[in-house]
C-alpha cells in the first residue's frame, strides 16, 4: 500500500484529497456556527430583534438570567444588548481606522525608506509584537496606563459632573482604543509588508524610469497593486479587534454603561463593556440556561459580523481584480 | 510635473549620484512630500512604540527573572519565594505549539492549494474561504467554549479523561491544540494562498508544457517557491497559538499534582497542564493576581521563545528560496 | 528495510508503548477538581501536601473556572470534586453534597491613601447601593471626592456572599465596575485613591490595600478566627452524592488531619 501512496498521484486523486481536507475545514466551521445558533435560539425567540435595542439595566438582566435556575420562565430571557454592541463599535472602528493608516505608512517606511539595518531589526520586532498575548497588553494597561490616565487626565470636576451616571476611574474608551490599536497594527504591518514585497520590483522601477519620484512610484504603483492585501489585512485586524476579550475586560472598565458622545471629550474616559468582554466576564455562569443562551447569542452576533466582514472584504476586492499580481 | 529638474548654473553636479539623476524631495509635489513625511513619522513612531514595549518587557523581565526559575517545577506554596519556577509552563507551551502546528499545517496548506489550484465547484471554494475568514473573526472565547462543549461529549473521552463520576473531563492538550489550530488556520491559509496567487502563471505553464501533471507541478514547482510565504504564515500562526489566552485557560490550564514523573507519550497529550500564557494569566490580576513579578518574568521568557521561533522559521524560509532560486515574486534570484 | 518502513515500524512501537504504559500508570486514581478561583490557592496547597503525606496514591488535576463551573461540572460527573466559595443556593442542581473545609472573611477594602478605620453596616449599605456618592460625609475618610465603587460580576460567589451577609440582602448599585476576578478588584482599588471594594481576607492580608473594619471590628485572619468579625463565609468541596473512594479519602483528610489544619490556618480559618 505504501508503494501505491508513493507512486505519482493522478490529478483526480489529488483533487479529491485536497478537496476533502478543505471540505473538512468548511464542515467544521459550519458545525460550529450551527451549534452556536442552536444554543442561541431561546434568547432570540423570546426577544426577537429588540435584542439589539436598549432598555433596562443590563446588570439586572444578567442577574435575573443567572438566578433563574434550570427551568427559566419566559420573562427571564429578557435581554437588551445595545450597550455592549455600542461599546464594541466605539472602540473597534477608531482602532481599525487608525491601525490601517499607521500600518500602511509604516509598511512603506519599512519596505522603502528605512535603512537596511533598521529594517532587519524592525521586521522581527513587529512579528514579535504580533504574538504578545493579550493578557500582557492588559497587564501593562492596567498597571501602567490606567493609573497614568487616572492621575493626569481625569480631573475631579469631570468625576463629580458624572457621578450619578457613571464612575470615571481611568479605565475606559480612550485607553482601550490606544491599546487595541497597538495590538492589531503589528499583524497588519507584517501582512502589508509581505504584500508590498510581493509586487514585482519591475513595476515600480518602470514607474521611476518614467520620471516618478520614489514615494509617488511607491504609492501609485506598489501600494495600489497591494490593495487587495491591504483590504485582507484590514479585515483580519477588524476581526481580531472585534474578538478581543481579555484585554478589553481588563482595561475597558467593566460596566454595562453605553458611553455618550454628547459628553464631549469625557467620552474617552467613560468605562464600557464590549460584547466579547461580556462573554468572558459572564462565562462562568454558562450553566444557567437563560444566561447560556444569552451568551451564545452574543457569540452568534460576533460570528455574524465576521461573516459580514468577510463578504464585505470580498466585495471590495472584486473591482481590484485587474491589479492582481499574477502573470 | 516638476520631477524633471532642469540644470541650473551652480547647482550640484547632476552626475553626482552613481545611478543617475534623482530628484530630491525639495522638488516634489507637496502631497508627495507630505506622504514622505508621514511615512517617516509613522515609521519612527512605530519604532519608538515597539521599542518602548519590548524594552519595558525586557526590563521588567530581567528584573524579575532568575535563571533558576527556568528549570524549577511549579510548587504550590504560600510565599512567592518557594513557589518554584516555570519549567512546567515552558513544557506546556512547547507541547501545545507542536500539537497546534501538527494540526494546522496540513489543513491550511492543503486547503489553500485546493482553493487556488483547483477550486471546483466555485461555490464550494467561496464557502471554504468565507468559512476561514469567519474563523478568523471568531473571538477566542467562543472557540474555547465551543471546544469545551465538544470535547465533553461522551465519545470524545478518548481525547481527555473519564472522571470518577462518569462524565468526560474535556480538558487536555489535544483539545486545546485542536482549537488553537483553528486560531492559526486563517493566517497560514491567507499567507499560502497569497503566495500561490503571486506565482506568475508562466511558471505553471512551463511545467505543464514539459508534461508535468498538476499535482506534480504543485509538489516540485509551486510549493518550493512559496516556502517563504508559508514560513511567514507559520510565524504568524504560531504567534497566535502562543499568544492565545482564553482557549488555554478554559481548555488545558490546570495544575498537575502528582508524585513521580508524568507518563509517556499518549497520556501526555491527553493530560493537562499549565502553559506560559496561562501562567502569566494566573499570576496577573486577571487570575488571582498573586505575583505580577512572576507574570513579567514568564512574559519575558515567552517573548524570547517567540523571537527564537521567528528566527528559526525565517532562516528555514529564506534558505529554501535561495536554494531553489525562486522567490514568491517569480523573479530568478 | 527501506527507510519508510523503518520509520513506520518505529512509530508503531512508540504508539504501542504509549497506549500500553498508561494502563500500567493508571494504577493511580485521578482526582479531578474544578471550581472557584478564590479557593484555588487553598486547594492546590492541600493537594500538594496530601501527595507528600500519602505518596503514590492519587493524581490530581486541578483547574479553575469559577464556583458555578465547579457546580455544573460535578453535577454532570465531569469532575470528582467541585470547589465552591459560596453557600448552596436553591437553584443548584439536586443531589449535591457540600462539605465545608475552611472559613474566610470578606473585607471591605479602600486604597492605602484612604484608610477608613471602620464602617457601620448602614454606612456600607448606603455606599454600596449608591445612596452616598461622596467621601465627604464619611468619618475617617481622607478623600473628599466621588466614591468609586468596585464590585464583581454577578456570577461571582464572593459577591453573592457579600450582598447576603454584609449588605443584609441589598444589591450593589449598577454604577459599580464589575471586575471579573479578585485580583482585578484589588488592582483597581490599588490604582484609585477614591475606590472602595470587597475581597476575601486572603487578598486583603497581602497588605497592598487597606482593610476596613465592620461595625468597629477589624477584618483580618485573627478576628475571623475568634469569631468577632461577622462577615465570614465558607469554602466548600462539593461532590455528587456522598463522596466515595479517593475523593472521600481526600476530603476526610482535609477535615480531620492536623497537617491540613495547619495549611488552612496560614491564610484562612479552619472549620473547627
Amino acid at each position: 500500500m505504501l508503494e501505491r501512496l508513493r507512486a505519482p498521484w493522478s490529478d483526480r486523486r489529488a483533487e479529491l484529497t485536497l478537496g476533502a481536507v478543505s471540505l473538512l475545514v468548511g464542515v467544521a466551521v459550519v458545525a460550529m456556527i450551527a451549534f452556536v445558533a442552536v444554543q442561541a435560539w431561546p434568547t432570540l425567540r423570546h426577544n426577537g430583534l429588540s435584542f439589539f435595542g436598549s432598555g433596562g439595566d443590563l446588570k439586572e438582566q444578567f442577574e435575573t438570567m443567572q438566578n433563574a435556575g434550570p427551568h427559566p420562565p419566559a420573562s427571564a430571557y429578557h435581554f437588551r444588548a445595545w450597550p455592549l454592541i455600542w461599546g464594541t463599535l466605539i472602540v473597534t472602528a477608531p482602532a481599525v481606522l487608525l491601525g490601517i493608516v499607521v500600518a500602511v505608512l509604516s509598511s512603506i517606511f519599512i519596505v522603502e525608506l528605512a535603512p537596511v539595518r533598521l529594517r532587519r531589526v524592525v521586521i522581527p520586532v513587529v512579528r514579535l509584537l504580533a504574538s504578545v498575548p493579550s493578557v500582557i497588553y492588559g497587564l501593562v494597561g492596567i498597571l501602567v496606563v490606567v493609573p497614568f490616565v487616572l492621575e493626569h487626565v481625569i480631573s475631579d470636576s469631570d468625576k463629580v459632573a458624572l457621578q450619578d451616571t457613571v464612575l470615571l476611574n481611568g479605565t475606559g474608551v480612550g485607553v482601550t482604543i490606544v491599546i487595541l490599536t497597538i495590538m492589531i497594527t503589528p499583524i497588519m504591518i507584517a501582512l502589508i509588508c509581505e504584500a508590498l514585497l510581493a509586487v514585482p520590483n519591475s513595476w515600480r522601477e518602470g514607474a521611476i524610469a518614467l520620471g516618478c519620484n520614489p514615494v509617488r512610484a511607491m504609492l501609485a504603483v506598489t501600494v495600489r497593486a497591494a490593495r487587495p492585501a491591504i483590504v485582507a489585512a484590514a479585515v483580519l485586524a477588524t476581526a481580531r479587534a472585534l474578538g478581543e476579550a481579555i484585554m478589553v475586560s481588563m482595561v475597558g472598565g467593566a460596566t454595562n454603561f453605553a458611553p455618550r458622545i454628547s459628553d464631549g471629550l469625557t467620552f474617552f474616559l467613560e468605562p464600557f463593556r464590549s460584547v466579547a468582554a461580556a462573554i468572558v466576564d459572564y462565562h462562568e455562569g454558562i450553566g444557567a440556561p437563560a444566561l447560556k443562551s444569552a451568551l451564545y447569542t452574543l457569540a452568534l452576533l460576533l460570528l455574524f459580523s465576521a461573516f459580514v466582514l468577510s463578504v464585505g472584504g470580498y466585495l471590495i476586492k472584486l473591482p481590484m481584480r485587474k491589479y492582481q499580481v499574477r502573470g | 510635473m516638476s520631477t524633471y529638474a532642469p540644470y541650473r548654473r551652480g547647482s550640484r553636479d547632476p552626475l553626482r549620484g552613481a545611478r543617475g539623476r534623482r530628484s530630491s524631495p525639495g522638488e516634489w509635489r507637496w502631497s508627495d512630500r507630505l506622504a514622505l513625511a508621514a511615512a517617516w513619522g509613522t515609521g519612527l513612531l512605530l519604532c519608538v512604540i515597539a521599542g518602548a514595549i519590548v524594552i519595558y518587557m525586557a526590563f521588567r523581565g530581567v528584573q524579575y527573572l532568575r535563571p533558576a526559575m527556568l528549570v524549577e517545577h511549579t510548587n504550590p506554596s504560600i510565599s512567592q519565594a518557594e513557589s518554584g519556577g516555570f519549567l512546567d509552563p515552558i513544557e506546556g507551551t512547547a507541547l501545545l505549539t507542536l500539537i497546534g502546528l501538527a494540526f494546522v499545517f496540513p489543513l491550511a496548506v492543503c486547503t489553500a492549494l485546493w482553493v487556488v489550484e483547483y477550486g471546483r465547484p466555485n461555490w464550494l471554494a467561496r464557502i471554504v474561504e468565507s468559512a476561514i475568514e469567519i474563523v478568523a473573526g471568531t473571538p477566542d472565547i467562543v472557540l474555547a467554549v465551543f471546544g469545551l462543549a465538544l470535547f465533553q461529549l461522551p465519545f470524545m473521552s478518548v481525547f481527555s479523561l473519564k472522571a470518577q463520576g462518569g462524565g468526560v473531563f474535556g480538558r487536555s492538550f489535544i483539545a486545546a491544540g485542536a482549537m488553537l489550530s483553528l486560531i492559526a488556520l486563517p493566517p497560514l491559509f491567507a499567507a499560502t494562498r497569497d503566495g500561490l496567487l503571486s506565482v506568475p502563471s508562466h511558471m505553471r505553464e512551463a511545467a505543464y508544457a514539459l508534461g508535468k501533471t498538476k499535482i506534480a507541478t504543485i509538489r516540485s514547482v509551486l510549493l518550493p517557491s512559496v516556502r517563504s510565504n508559508i514560513a511567514a504564515g507559520v510565524t504568524l500562526g504560531v504567534s497566535r497559538i502562543i499568544g492565545d489566552t482564553a482557549i488555554i485557560v478554559v481548555l488545558v490550564d490546570s495544575l498537575r499534582v502528582e508524585s513521580g514523573s508524568g507518563g509517556p507519550v499518549l497520556s501526555l497529550f491527553k493530560g493537562t497542564g499549565p502553559t506560559l500564557t496561562s501562567y502569566v494569566y494566573d499570576n496577573s490580576p486577571a487570575g488571582e493576581g498573586g505575583a505580577p513579578q512572576k507574570a513579567y518574568a514568564a512574559a519575558f521568557v515567552l517573548m524570547l521563545l517567540v523571537l527564537g521561533l521567528n528566527l528559526l522559521v525565517s532562516r528555514f524560509g529564506r534558505s529554501s528560496a535561495d536554494e531553489t532560486g525562486l522567490t514568491a515574486a517569480g523573479a530568478v534570484v | 528495510m527501506t527507510r519508510i518502513r523503518r520509520v513506520t515500524a518505529a512509530l508503531l512501537v512508540a504508539g504501542v508503548l504509549g497506549v500500553a504504559a498508561p494502563a500500567a500508570a493508571s494504577a493511580l486514581t485521578t482526582i479531578t477538581i474544578s471550581g472557584a478561583t478564590a479557593s484555588y490557592p487553598l486547594v492546590t496547597l492541600l493537594a500538594a501536601k496530601y501527595n507528600k503525606v500519602h505518596p503514590h496514591k492519587v493524581k490530581f488535576r486541578i483547574t479553575q473556572g469559577g464556583a458555578q463551573i465547579g457546580i455544573n461540572d460535578v453535577a454532570a460527573g465531569r469532575v470528582s470534586i467541585g470547589d465552591v466559595s459560596r453557600d448552596p443556593l436553591s437553584t443548584d442542581p439536586a443531589g449535591l453534597v457540600f462539605y465545608p473545609v475552611a472559613r474566610y472573611g470578606i473585607c471591605v477594602i479602600t486604597n492605602k491613601a484612604n484608610p477608613v478605620t471602620s464602617l457601620t453596616t448602614a454606612q456600607a449599605i448606603a455606599i454600596f447601593t449608591g445612596k452616598t456618592r461622596s467621601w465627604a460625609g464619611i468619618p475617617g475618610a481622607s478623600q473628599t471626592g466621588t466614591i468609586d465603587l468596585v464590585s464583581r460580576t454577578s456570577v461571582a460567589g464572593v459577591l453573592t456572599n457579600f450582598q447576603t451577609i454584609l449588605l443584609e440582602g441589598k444589591k450593589v448599585s449598577s454604577l459599580a465596575a464589575e471586575e471579573p476576578s479578585e485580583g482585578l478588584m484589588r488592582q483597581q482599588v490599588e490604582n484609585d485613591p477614591a475606590a472602595i471594594g470587597f475581597v476575601s481576607n486572603y487578598q486583603s492580608d497581602k497588605n497592598t490595600v487597606h482593610a476596613v473594619g465592620l461595625n468597629g471590628t477589624a477584618c483580618n485572619r485573627a478576628t475571623v478566627t475568634n469569631g468577632s468579625y461577622t462577615g465570614t463565609a465558607r469554602f466548600y468541596e462539593v461532590t455528587k452524592g456522598k463522596a466515595t473512594g479517593a475523593a472521600s479519602a481526600f476530603i476526610g483528610w482535609i477535615e480531620k488531619s492536623a497537617a491540613a489544619k495547619k495549611i488552612i490556618s496560614t491564610q484562612w480559618v479552619p472549620i473547627s
